[in-house]
């Protein structure tokens, strides 16, 4: 038997506005990047030329690098919080051993030997002992830190390679690319992150371990193997980061990449991929660094200064998390 | 206006508003593209036991979502207790007297077994309740339940599944309720158990309350329910008195289908024809008889007895017991997830060669593949599409030099998915999907790469009485290309449609291990509480 009066269902199903379908929550970023750029184009006199823009992406490339490796381990489900250390070390190590008369190959393959142990150690300390990622690279910043700070103490003189300061220059040119080294080096390495995480077998296996660690055990992912691999390139992106910013001061500083200690995780934010893991790509990410970039020079050309900065960076983070936090409320997660 | 002068229907319409407890008319709710429901109706009488059947994807859980205040309708009426209702909040809904077990088992891991009673119940700064109201009211509900001397100062981590699920229980019936929403609320329960959880709901309805329960085992509803409202797809399209229906009635109301009644009772009949694989799933020969694993003196706890059982290839054993007997550490001991205290487990590998397991890994490596039982917890990644979650075990096979062979596992997931009939697109987010259809997805993972043994951990839990039958019918056809099964079930019928050995687990010792065939619910049951099977009349 039943029960049921049969009638019309009451219907109301919102309607979607043409505007509502074009910026959606994915798309939101993507469409920041043209939108403060003519901004720029607006309040800033002159912004249109060759070498503002050149130097806008110089800004953007030094921060996507750096981001680069934090992106791999945050969508792995962990977080690298000694990469501004990391580019440091990186940067002492080449001012002052280029000085010394070191030859640029042994610098390379020294920074690269460093980087993998950091990276191992990066990778094994949170399974050892049993702590997160976000504790255990904190304490190895600080350890990296000291290390290059006490190997930089009293020294003040420095010397890079003319090529390098090139690379880093609004005028640079690589071969035939009438661009700066650094920016090239960014397109490259992109193209191989974005491949990396999709068609490699580590790359799924680092978003499986990041969406679902124990899942990610008993359907047999080398979660060891991954981390180190994710961490390694993390430390290696820092160096490498930290030999551009010798280029572009030629002076050795421990400090040089303190800023990128939340920069860095800025930009992973802002592209939109979750500090939970699981999700997001590095192509997020580059979009990230360049609204992070473009923010700080319209910030700049507007004279605010550095307070002020780092407080419409954080406006923005909050804005743009709230937004994508809108994906899923609680009812889709019960 | 004098109540003399009423007309006779009007006494019969007050009775009516009177004895209701709860009714929804034409509710609907869309998530963005999707419409999870359509045209709900429902009606929940007073003291009525009332069950809301559908297969997974149904709107079942959306149309409970909006009873507890998780999510607001797009439209329809909701009256509760005469009056009209529109929930800002599970609170507010709690407040009004509905409590809600949900289907996921939500709890913090963490906090104490008392503190995930209670939370929810305070005041920012202010307990409503004192200390030792909570101890006792956590004990009383816990002894209603079936728990009693469950100690509520262990932190919920160390509890086991079975009595999680009690504890949300407890959750919901320590608030003051009027109607009580269980949404698979028994899934991970024994026999045992659940019948003390019936017993409790039905004193309680016999108070005036009304309960509202889903679940994917009709024998359940037929036992507890007195009436039943059928969803398909998002609209109701029936509410039957259970006395007057049977089961085949209430599958065909929820599947729309015929032929889905004629499968069941095909089943039930244990004729249990095989159907052939498609060419694709069947490469293998098949060599039945040969062993395969051997679980050779193993014993799973200091008092238990040695345990010696010899699997063959094409071979379906189950295993039986009541909750934390120990058939989880002897399926965990299987796939090298656990050393067993004393014992070995071999695998025999195709030149007949002996191996003992000694880790997940080398179990994996072997070809003895683990589903496990939580899939939440255990086996989806629900950031990941339904393709990523498909492929993520196949990639050490399929990859060259590190680079993934995407077209080679594209083309495993399209037989695949063609074979079990599980729809929608490879790129959608696993989360999307139904129960049953995620637990296909999971069982792709591993039965794509041709295990020898596949070890299954109670992988029917909520999954909808269709999507079940498909399954049956796939495992038995994997049984048929040779693959060894072993099929851990809390549902003894289960396991006599299944298998072809059944084993039961008692105190961590194996209390019997009968032949399927001359194996009975009685005699199962029997075993289970420690008995010798072969007395039981």
């Amino acid at each position: 038997m039943t029960d049921i009066a049969s009638g019309p269902a009451v219907r109301r199903l919102y309607g979607r506005s043409a505007l509502s379908r074009v910026i959606s929550v994915q798309t939101l970023p993507y469409l920041m990047v043209p939108v403060m750029f003519l901004l720029m184009v607006l309040t800033l006199s002159g912004f249109l030329s060759k070498s503002s823009v050149v130097s806008l992406l110089i800004l953007a490339s030094l921060l996507g690098l750096a981001s680069l490796g934090q992106t791999l381990t945050i969508i792995t489900g962990g977080v690298d919080l000694s990469i501004p250390s990391v580019i440091g070390l990186a940067e002492i190590l080449i001012t002052q051993k280029y000085a010394d008369g070191w030859s640029l190959a042994t610098i390379f393959l020294v920074l690269i030997g460093l980087s993998v142990v950091i990276g191992v150690i990066n990778a094994m300390a949170p399974i050892l002992l049993r702590v997160p990622a976000l504790i255990t690279t904190l304490g190895t910043g600080f350890v990296i830190q000291g290390i290059a700070l006490a190997g930089s103490h009293g020294f003040t003189q420095g010397k890079v390679p003319a090529w390098l300061k090139t690379t880093v220059s609004p005028i640079g040119h690589t071969w035939f690319i009438p661009l700066p080294g650094i920016i090239v080096a960014w397109v490259i390495l992109a193209a191989l992150a974005i491949s990396f995480l999709r068609f490699t077998r580590i790359g799924r296996e680092g978003f499986a371990n990041g969406a679902n660690p124990l899942a990610a055990k008993l359907a047999g992912v080398r979660s060891t193997w991954v981390l180190i691999v994710v961490f390694t390139i993390s430390a290696l992106c820092a160096s490498l980061v930290g030999v551009f910013f010798a280029g572009y001061s030629g002076l050795p500083d421990a400090n040089v990449g303190q800023p990128y200690f939340f920069e860095t995780i800025t930009a992973v934010v802002i592209g939109g991929t979750s500090l939970l893991g699981g999700g997001g790509s590095y192509t997020r990410t580059v979009i990230g660094a360049l609204i992070v970039a473009e923010l700080t020079t319209l910030l700049v050309g507007v004279n605010f200064g550095v307070s002020a900065q780092e407080m419409f960076l954080g406006i923005a983070i909050v804005l743009l998390a709230t937004i994508y936090g809108r994906q899923s409320d609680i009812s889709t997660r019960i | 206006m004098p109540i003399s002068k009423r007309p006779p229907e009007a006494y019969a319409a007050d009775q009516a508003a009177i004895d209701t407890q709860l009714a929804v008319r034409d509710m609907a709710r869309s998530f963005g593209e999707t419409r999870a429901l359509d045209s709900a109706t429902l009606t929940l009488r007073r003291g009525e036991i009332h069950a809301l059947a559908g297969e997974n994807g149904s709107g079942k859980s959306t149309l409970i979502k909006i009873l507890s205040g998780v999510i607001r309708p797009d439209g329809g009426e909701f009256m509760f207790q005469g009056s009209r209702a529109r929930f800002a909040s599970p609170y507010a809904a709690q407040h009004a007297g509905i409590s809600t077990v949900y289907q996921e088992t939500l709890i913090t891991p963490e906090m104490s077994v008392r503190d995930n009673i209670f939370f929810g119940t305070d005041g920012l700064i202010r307990h409503q309740r004192s200390k030792s109201q909570e101890i006792s009211g956590a004990h009383l509900a816990l002894d209603q339940l079936g728990l009693p001397g469950l100690d509520i100062d262990r932190p919920m981590w160390t509890l086991s599944l079975a009595e999680r699920q009690l504890v949300t229980v407890a959750r919901a019936i320590v608030r003051p309720w009027q109607v009580l929403i269980l949404d698979e609320g028994t899934s991970a329960l024994d026999a045992h158990r659940r019948d003390r959880l019936f017993a409790y709901l039905r004193d309680a309805s016999s108070e005036g309350k009304s309960v509202l329960f889903t679940s994917h085992r009709m024998d359940e509803v037929f036992d507890l329910a007195q009436r039943i409202t059928v969803l398909r797809n998002g609209t109701t399209v029936a509410t039957v008195d259970v006395a007057e229906s049977s089961y085949s009635d209430v599958l065909q109301h929820m599947s729309g289908r015929e032929q889905a009644a004629a499968l069941m009772e095909e089943t039930n009949g244990g004729s249990g024809e095989v159907r052939s694989a498609p060419s694709a799933l069947a490469q293998r020969p098949a060599r039945s008889g040969e062993p395969v694993l051997r679980v050779s003196d193993v014993t799973l706890r200091a008092s238990s007895q040695p345990m010696s059982i010899e699997l063959k290839r094409g071979e379906i054993l189950g295993i039986a017991g009541l909750e934390g007997q120990g058939q989880v550490e002897l399926v965990e001991a299987l796939c090298g997830l656990s050393r067993p205290r004393g014992g070995r487990v071999i695998v025999v590998d195709d030149a007949g060669r002996d191996h003992e397991i000694s880790s997940y890994r080398d179990a994996n490596r072997r070809g003895v593949r683990y589903v496990p039982r939580d899939r939440r917890q255990e086996g989806l990644f629900a950031s990941q599409s339904v393709f990523d979650n498909f492929a993520i075990a196949s990639w050490g096979e399929l990859n060259r030099f590190g680079i993934l062979k995407r077209g080679a596992a594209r083309k495993r997931y399209q037989e695949y998915a063609e074979y079990t009939r599980l729809v929608g697109s490879p790129n959608q987010p696993v989360s999307t999907l139904s129960g049953g259809n995620q637990q296909k997805v999971l069982l792709g993972r591993w039965t794509s790469m041709h295990p020898t043994v596949l070890v299954l951990n109670d992988p029917l839990r909520g999954v909808d009485a269709n999507t079940k039958e498909e399954l049956y019918q796939f495992f038995r056809s994997l049984a048929a290309e040779g693959m060894a099964l072993v099929f851990l079930s809390t549902e003894i019928g289960e396991l006599l449609v299944l298998t072809d050995r059944i084993a039961v687990i008692h105190e961590g010792s194996m209390q019997a291990l009968l032949p399927t065939a001359e194996a009975t619910n009685g005699k199962i049951v029997a075993a289970m509480f420690g008995q010798n099977p072969e007395e039981e009349s």
